[in-house]
């Protein structure tokens, strides 16, 4: 489990580039996750909301973004969007569309990304 | 008045640690280590395979040994006098680069040729997080039930060799280890799985010319 630890490195990273900005407030956050990643976005949004209490960000509209997978099949040279068979569990298997082998280079899916933010600042600061 | 603005950051934590990681790389690179990452379960034998590995191979062999409390296992391996460095994740599940960087300099790298990095007891949360090392060697147990492989299918595919380990106990707890090895190779048909007992002996020849061959690589 290390969504807090991931959770608290988005915080900051946000919390540096808001305060660089002269932001007054934190409305929005766009974070993308990869559908492979090992975090479990409910355990990250929730982990989200207690962290940015009495910061900045308190109050903001955390936007969590699942990345497709895409794959490049080594068996077949299929390049794309993945067959994923996540019906039992959220570790999905990758298998190639074209083929059905899962012997497949993973080129998506597994990001970790804080996308982007809107903020509110005093009028005048947008050289900062 | 205030004004609302759009700012872009594109801070991949991810990225970011993959970053690092090809720095790790490089500085084990000039220093001429070759490192493996030893990524298994809890109990999958991890420890006790490094262990005999630092017997049997005729390498100057360090270890960074990674765990929630990493003095048990650090222990271990300083019997044998050779580098050790114990990493503390704390509450972390998983090394990464930026903590395998800060071993870096508690060890004696030029004086290392073979560096072995155990990684805290996990079949998820380490795959997302690349250390710098030359391969990953996933070593599972059959005692973990010959369905580990199925349910956990990112760490097989992601690894550059894997041990199924504790093999004499097979038929005491019911695993099929022939089905484990199949189920490896749909995942990543081309790495060799080797099926090893470290009570026996078992694949021991095998696990050490595997590693001499990826070494010359």
């Amino acid at each position: 489990m290390h969504e807090l630890s991931m959770a608290d490195a988005m915080v900051k990273t946000v919390l540096d580039v808001a305060e660089k900005n002269d932001a007054t407030e934190v409305l929005e956050v766009t974070i993308e996750i990869g559908k492979l990643t090992m975090l479990n976005p409910e355990q990250l949004k929730f982990l989200l909301d207690v962290l940015v209490e009495n910061t900045l960000l308190e109050g903001a509209e955390i936007n969590i973004v699942e990345v497709p997978v895409e794959i490049n099949c080594n068996e077949c040279e299929y390049t794309g969007a993945a067959n994923m068979d996540d019906s039992d569990h959220y570790l999905a298997i990758v298998e190639c569309p074209e083929c059905g082998e899962r012997n497949v280079e993973i080129t998506a899916g597994r990001e970790c990304n804080v996308k982007n933010i809107k903020i509110e600042k005093e009028e005048g600061d947008e050289d900062a | 008045m205030h004004k609302i603005a759009d700012v872009e950051i594109q801070h991949d934590i991810m990225v970011a640690n993959s970053k690092l990681a090809g720095r790790n790389q490089k500085i084990l690179d000039d220093a001429d280590v070759f490192s493996v990452d030893v990524l298994g379960a809890i109990g999958s034998g991890k420890t006790s395979l490094i262990e005999t590995l630092i017997q049997k191979m005729d390498h100057n062999i360090g270890v960074i040994a990674g765990d929630v409390i990493s003095k048990y296992d650090a222990g271990r391996f300083e019997k044998y006098d050779i580098p050790v460095v114990g990493l503390n994740t704390g509450k972390e599940c998983h090394l990464d680069a930026h903590l395998v960087k800060h071993a870096f300099g508690d060890l004696p790298l030029d004086s290392i040729d073979l560096l072995f990095i155990e990684n805290v007891g996990n079949l998820i949360c380490p795959v997302d997080f690349d250390l710098g090392s030359h391969i990953r060697m996933v070593v599972i147990s059959v005692s973990e039930g010959d369905d580990t492989v199925e349910k956990h299918p990112l760490i097989f595919q992601n690894a550059d060799l894997v041990v199924i380990n504790k093999v004499d106990i097979a038929d005491a707890v019911g695993a099929d280890q022939d089905k484990m090895v199949a189920d490896v190779k749909i995942l990543n048909p081309d790495v060799k799985v080797i099926k090893s007992s470290l009570k026996t002996g078992q694949g021991l020849d095998e696990i050490i010319s595997s590693l001499e061959t990826f070494m010359k690589q």
